[in-house]
């Protein structure tokens, strides 16, 4: 599920993050990253191991919660959408005295309730995958770029090889600088990491690092959705007094719509140049 | 008292004017002053073949000290006739150059990747990321900025390898994030 959006959409009035992708949306994709066979990620040079069985696990222990978060949010969102659909084509917004209009609103209002419930249900199980994830990731990072490597040898891992020439597969999209949705950039990952087998420990270290920091990133969303949860349920109660169709809810639901199917208006990434060519015949005996 | 104090603060204007005017009929030339005052003209003919030729003459001449100016004009004038060949030119250039003692081998090496290699010079050291890079990340990514605009030059506009630009463009960006993750996940341990 897309966590980072929640509290966004709950205050309705702030303008929405970018890359609200990160929830049940990631979590399939991190499922991708999982079914990457064990000897394709194990191939990444010997000293190189940013994905061992532990990293993998929590990744499909999140992509486990996440899928479950969607499934029970699923029906409750197409009722919710029957419900706004309802009270639009009944002609009630401008027209809340309307006995008829009020007992929509209330119906309305009790299925958002029931939605910031079952999010709610399923956020600390959310929290603690994401954070399980985040943490071995950390380790890892930490101990094979960080601690085993220099500044060269990381460039020279990122390069692929020893003397900068490319590698004829496409690169994965970075993180925050395509526009692209976090599912179709690990479809990428994915794709990398299952057709290069052997030599990709340049890629996967690219990967790493963008989950790594998209976990981060979700971690601190998801701690502040709960957070609003709690507040925006208590609202709600209050207005499921007067039946009130609040613009805030009306935001929620379609933030929450964005995160279980995707959002149409994401911006198209930006075509890069193609793969690059083999460096020019000349090799200076300067070249490093 | 205030009498000699004007006169030399007006003898100091005539010779700033004096020095001012040579100076401007200096750059008029585009010439610098060389060691030991050797007149140092800059190359000015477009055809880098004769450029190189004009600047090494120079450069054995007591204009050493102009090094960088002339390898800045020489890679102005290169930009002129881009080609894979100006690359070959410019490694010669700095081979020649540490064989006359012009440059050392290992600023010669920094000089040729900095302009003509994907890989980035900045991003030498021998100690581990955590250690090295991560206090100075900041730094380090402004230093990974500002090569990546000189392998704009050497790469795409002197040697006109696009592709070779684009790749370092790529490691550059790649770079900033695994960084950014890896220095994030050394500090976490703090």
């Amino acid at each position: 599920m897309n966590t980072d959006i929640l509290p966004v959409s709950i205050h309705a009035k702030r303008p929405r993050i970018p890359r609200a992708r990160a929830g049940l949306v990631l979590a399939y994709a991190l499922l991708a990253v999982m079914h990457v066979p064990q000897d394709v990620l194990a191939a990444t040079g010997p000293s190189i191991r940013l994905f061992p069985t532990t990293v993998l696990e929590d990744i499909r222990q999140t992509s486990q919660v996440a899928a479950a978060m969607e499934s029970g949010l699923q029906d409750i969102i197409a009722r919710l959408d029957q419900q706004l659909q309802l009270y639009r084509e009944s002609r009630c917004e401008g027209n809340e005295e309307d006995s008829g209009c009020a007992r929509l609103a209330r119906q309305l209002g009790a299925t958002y309730l029931e939605m910031l419930n079952a999010m709610g249900e399923q956020l600390p199980d959310m929290e603690q995958a994401v954070n399980s994830t985040q943490v071995s990731l950390e380790k890892r990072l930490r101990k094979e770029l960080g601690q085993k490597m220099t500044p060269w040898g990381l460039q020279e891992l990122l390069l692929g090889n020893g003397n900068g020439k490319s590698t004829a597969t496409p690169r994965p999209s970075l993180r925050g600088r395509s526009g692209m949705r976090l599912s179709d950039r690990f479809r990428q990952y994915y794709q990398l990491v299952a057709q290069s087998g052997g030599n990709n420990g340049h890629s996967l270290a690219v990967i790493a690092s963008d989950i790594y920091l998209d976990m981060q990133e979700t971690a601190e969303l998801i701690a502040r959705t709960r957070e609003e949860i709690s507040r925006a349920a208590l609202l709600e109660q209050l207005n499921q007094s007067f039946g009130v169709i609040t613009p805030e809810m009306q935001q929620v639901v379609a933030g929450v719509k964005s995160i279980l199917f995707g959002d149409p208006e994401a911006a198209a990434p930006v075509a890069g140049p193609p793969p690059g060519s083999e460096e020019q015949a000349y090799r200076s005996p300067l070249a490093m | 008292m205030n009498r000699p104090t004007a006169l030399a603060t007006t003898s100091r204007m005539a010779v700033g004017c004096l020095l001012a005017l040579s100076m401007a009929a200096c750059n008029s030339f585009n010439t610098r002053p060389g060691d030991s005052g050797a007149n140092c003209p800059l190359p000015e003919h477009q055809n880098l073949e004769v450029a190189l030729e004009a600047a090494q003459e120079s450069l054995q001449a007591g204009c050493a000290g102009e090094f960088d100016a002339y390898l800045d004009s020489l890679l102005t004038i290169a930009q002129g006739d881009p080609g894979p060949e100006n690359r070959e030119r410019f490694s010669e250039f700095l081979v020649w150059s540490t064989e006359q003692g012009l440059l050392s081998r290992l600023q010669a090496k920094a000089l040729y990747n900095r302009y003509f290699s994907v890989k980035f010079v900045s991003m030498a050291g021998e100690y581990n990321n955590c250690a090295l890079s991560c206090p100075r990340k900041h730094r380090l990514l402004s230093e990974l900025e500002t090569e990546l605009a000189d392998k704009e030059i050497g790469l795409m506009k002197v040697s006109g390898d696009q592709q070779g630009y684009y790749r370092a463009d790529r490691l550059y960006q790649e770079l900033e994030l695994v960084l950014e993750a890896t220095c994030t996940a050394c500090s976490a341990a703090r």
